[in-house]
């Protein structure tokens, strides 16, 4: 009997939640790293693959218009690795209903990139930095609040003998650092 | 009966009952889902008490930008447009000029346009109020706010509130204003009751009210409300072209040319229709 008690408290915290939950977000986004680790005192490549639901435009991270809100990615230092700089796509430009001229806006899949510096005395470890990705997303009639996607970076650091190896070299071509 | 005969009978009967407490888990799921979908999620989802066909709109007391307490309740007896909207959305941005032209249009009717910024806060509200020239009460609102009025998830949504204080319409996106005032237009009329043998001029007649009575080249015109007299012909089809490539200010996605067809009381393409003319005949000169 205990056992049909539980398992009925189990299935209606499932249906609870079912019940409770919240509408697809329009962003999905996730982080990769360019290589396998990092070397202290050197520096590291990661990205975020946001997508856009279909339909939906988010801003440019430098709009057009100065009402609109950018899409921005935030991402905590920590004493061991520090963001030392963020690579923004560029736009599509595309006409909208609601404003006389193009807008420079992401739709479909977005490559964010960040340069992350690891310091100098960061012992072999793993190492997490918080972060989010935020934007305010639209369509033609209707926009969306503002909302962000919560992200979490883990930046493993070798000892400087430890060879790198290349990855996610698909996301990380089409990235122009420089 | 031997021992392990007596442990086979008792793993039965637990299996049973694992079974019977599956499906009544089961059962329970199905239940509460129903009850969610059908019963629960449709109340909190209109957040307002449903009163026949119309529910009634929820109350709720703001301080507006000029620091005066904006309170549904004062309010009563008149027809409100309440929009939800924020600076940074692009497709509530459209919609003010329209507004803002219905509320001059229809205050002296029993017309109010209210306005809920979702904003953060006032200051960009306030700067945008300005530049619009809104001429209508707005307050900063919040997510509780929303949530009164069923969870405002995409902006602009605006609902018409009749003079008996319930919901008639709801709009989420960017309407055409021609939408809104048609549903104005209706909940502002009186309601009738048997044949109307009367009409009386209800309210203050304004400016905008007066173009049918104005100058008979202006009413007779191919654009309606501009006095095309002084044009040839074919400088008439230059002028309406030259109009029909212009966009109209007033919020209605339309043309000049087409706006002063169509909306003849539009006061917004009435003056940009005449200072193209002016500016037209000086070309012409």
């Amino acid at each position: 009997m205990r056992r049909i008690l539980v398992g009925s408290v189990f299935m209606f915290l499932v249906a609870g939640l079912a019940a409770g939950q919240s509408p697809n977000p329009v962003v999905e986004a996730r982080v990769v790293m360019a290589t396998d680790a990092a070397h202290a005192g050197a520096t590291a490549k990661a990205a975020v693959v946001a997508q856009v639901a279909p339909g939906y435009h988010i801003n440019d991270h430098k709009p057009f218009l100065d009402y609109l809100i950018p899409s921005e990615l935030k991402l905590e230092p920590s004493k061991q690795v520090s963001v030392v700089d963020v690579v923004y796509p560029k736009g599509q430009l595309k006409k909208f209903a609601f404003s006389d001229m193009s807008l420079s806006v992401y739709e479909g899949t977005l490559v964010v990139g960040a340069v992350l510096q690891v310091a100098k005395a960061a012992p072999p470890g793993e190492y997490t930095l918080k972060g989010k990705f935020a934007y305010q997303a639209c369509n033609d009639h209707a926009c969306l609040p503002p909302a962000s996607v919560p992200l979490t970076l883990t930046v493993k650091v070798v000892g400087r003998r430890v060879p790198l190896k290349r990855q996610n070299a698909d996301v990380f071509d089409k990235l122009d650092f420089d | 009966m031997t021992q392990e005969a007596l442990l086979a009978k008792e793993k039965q009967v637990v299996n049973k009952k694992v079974l019977v407490g599956a499906v009544l888990a089961i059962g329970l799921v199905v239940g509460l889902y129903f009850v969610n979908r059908f019963w629960i999620a449709p109340v909190t989802a209109r957040g307002a008490k449903v009163m026949g066909e119309h529910p009634l709109a929820p109350e709720f007391s703001l301080t507006d930008l000029s620091g005066q307490k904006l309170e549904l309740a004062n309010y009563k007896g008149k027809v409100i447009l309440l929009d939800f909207w924020a600076t940074w959305c692009g497709p509530c941005r459209i919609e003010i000029p329209g507004f803002v032209e219905l509320q001059n249009r229809y205050r002296a009717q029993g017309l109010v346009v209210i306005g809920i910024s979702m904003d953060d806060g006032p200051e960009p509200v306030k700067e945008f109020y300005q530049q619009y020239k809104m001429n209508y009460p707005v307050a900063v609102g919040d997510e509780k706010i929303g949530e009164l009025y069923g969870g405002i998830l995409g902006l602009p949504t605006s609902f018409l509130i009749g003079r008996d204080g319930r919901i008639y319409a709801k709009h989420v996106g960017a309407s055409d204003p021609f939408v809104f005032e048609e549903e104005i237009k209706k909940l502002l009329a009186p309601p009738t009751s048997g044949e109307v043998t009367e009409f009386k001029q209800a309210g203050q007649v304004l400016p905008q009210d007066k173009i049918e009575v104005g100058d008979p080249d202006e009413i007779n015109s191919e654009v309606p409300g501009v006095n095309l007299t002084k044009l040839s012909a074919e400088q008439k089809e230059q002028f309406k072209k030259l109009l029909g490539e212009q966009p109209c200010t007033c919020g209605c996605k339309m043309n000049l040319l087409r706006c002063r067809q169509v909306d003849r009381a539009c006061s917004v393409s009435r003056k940009l229709a005449r200072e193209q003319l002016e500016q037209f005949l000086k070309t012409k000169a």
